[in-house]
């Protein structure tokens, strides 16, 4: 058996019991982190020993008691990550500002108050690690995702800002920007556009390893980020792609 | 641990340094490992580690690099471009033969490399270029380093895309790793220790790099784990380029 990567971690999970979430919670038990999945309601099953907790990103007094409950529970909190998001399939001109604003609520402010009352317990921990979700969508659009891509470009700039800010306290802070992966967000994405298998090679296809990525390819790379190994990384958007957004445009010629 | 178990990997420039670093990881993580360099074997070169005397900017010494690899491993899996040189020069002050020499190595011999061992990784690959991150920003006076790290970022795009979806290929772009290069670059202050102090300030990680933090990165992206990680240019740098270089608190 390999040497377990987080031993003796404890984790906090937002969003996770979505589909990149659960992959996490599930790779961290397995690296031997203590694991709490928050999300709003558990959708599927968790890995053995993790456990749920019924958690709401943009209701404040909700995220001050958990931490409150956390802080008598653990005394610290090693790994923080920030994997609860929504995505609105629309242009900005079709978006009410009741969405935009629910999205930036949930993708940007939840993000900002879990970070905000996680703090004294990640100071407490001998070297914490806060993994923040961005998208490559930060980067480059996908149309007709506006507000969706608006959120991650923020994320990207907090990112680089908590990193900068508490550094010096030992806490390191990164974002995952992944591309596509096979979640219920993608699934939606792909919507009503046509045939999902043939959907499925095209974007298989337009991918250098032609193939897009699994939750568990994310878990991988948040593993790395939250264990000692990574120690010297912080401040640093890592795109996790397969190679999509190293191209120019795929021309059909 | 053991990621790298029934891998092969060649890593240029393994002598000193990030290179060693890397050399070292790699064995302890289960790979058999070939590195080179100009000069004789290293004295203190673990001995599980192969050696082939090689000028990576000199194309018939790459091609007996490549021979080396067959004859020792028969295909290649992991490939590490590490070897650098860096020149502490404006444009105005390089003379042709630093031109000649840091470009041979830092854009010559990646090519080199890479031109010779794909072809070597019948089974599939990751390749691990060292660029910096003086790719994007610029390190006064070293100019054509810069350039150097700049081509290594935009091959890395081009590899991952043409070569892909067998080989995966990705960029380290390391931050200030304390290394002999790293003295080198401090040495040109007018007080190197003061420069130390003001650059450790201004790296949210407290500290400068060393080669082990490299090559925990670099084991990542050579193992499995990294499968879907290609096309890209990773930042690690303690945190560094993430703050603006103008900071009041050091004024």
């Amino acid at each position: 058996m390999m040497k377990q990567a987080l031993a003796g971690k404890t984790a906090f999970v937002t969003g996770g019991s979505g589909g990149i979430g659960a992959a996490i919670c599930e790779r961290f038990q397995a690296e031997g982190a203590t694991v709490i999945a928050a999300d709003l309601r558990q959708a599927g099953v968790l890995a053995d020993g993790v456990e749920f907790r019924q958690y709401d990103v943009t209701d404040e007094a909700g995220v001050i008691a958990s931490f409150e409950e956390l802080a008598g529970r653990w005394g610290n909190l090693d790994i923080l990550v920030n994997a609860a998001g929504i995505e609105i399939e629309k242009t900005i001109e079709d978006t009410t500002l009741a969405e935009w604003n629910q999205i930036f609520a949930i993708n940007v402010t939840g993000m900002f108050l879990t970070c905000k009352y996680a703090l004294p317990l990640l100071r407490r921990s001998d070297g914490a690690s806060v993994i923040n979700f961005g998208s490559y969508d930060g980067f480059i659009a996908d149309p007709g995702l506006a507000a969706y891509c608006a959120t991650k470009g923020a994320v990207h700039a907090l990112t680089r800002a908590m990193a900068c800010d508490h550094g010096p306290e030992g806490i390191r802070v990164n974002a995952i920007c992944p591309g596509y992966v096979n979640t219920p967000m993608l699934q939606s994405f792909f919507g009503d556009s046509g045939d999902i298998e043939s959907l499925k090679q095209a974007v298989r296809d337009v991918h250098p390893i032609r193939s897009y990525g699994e939750p568990r390819d994310v878990a991988n790379l948040v593993n790395w980020l939250a264990s000692d190994e990574a120690r010297y990384a912080s401040g640093q958007l890592w795109v996790l792609d397969g190679g999509l957004s190293a191209q120019v445009q795929q021309m059909k010629l | 641990m053991n990621r790298l178990e029934g891998k092969t990997a060649l890593v240029t420039g393994g002598r000193q340094g990030i290179g060693r670093g890397i050399v070292e990881r790699f064995v302890a993580e289960g790979a058999r490992v070939m590195t080179c360099g100009r000069g004789a074997r290293p004295e203190d070169l673990p001995a599980v580690v192969s050696w082939q005397t090689t000028d990576i900017g000199a194309r018939r010494d790459v091609e007996n690099l490549g021979k080396a690899v067959v004859d020792e491993f028969g295909a290649l899996s992991i490939l590490v471009n590490n070897a650098g040189v860096q020149i502490e020069k404006t444009v105005v002050d390089t003379t042709d033969a630093d031109w000649e020499r840091l470009m041979g190595v830092n854009v010559t011999g990646v090519f080199l490399a890479c031109r010779a061992l794909i072809p070597l990784m019948a089974d599939g690959g990751s390749i691990i270029n060292i660029g910096s991150i003086s790719a994007t920003t610029a390190d006064p006076g070293m100019a054509i380093y810069n350039a150097s790290k700049a081509f290594v970022q935009g091959l890395t795009r081009s590899i991952a895309v043409d070569h892909g979806p067998a080989i995966r290929c990705n960029a380290i772009s390391p931050g200030w790793i304390m290394t002999g290069m790293a003295e080198a670059g401090f040495a040109v202050a007018s007080d190197p220790a003061a420069a130390q102090r003001d650059a450790i300030a201004r790296h949210p990680a407290g500290r400068f790099g060393q080669p082990a933090d490299i090559a925990s990165l670099a084991t990542w992206l050579a193992s499995d784990e990294a499968s879907f990680a290609t096309g890209q240019c990773y930042t690690l740098d303690g945190g560094m380029t993430a703050a603006s270089p103008l900071n009041p608190a050091l004024f």
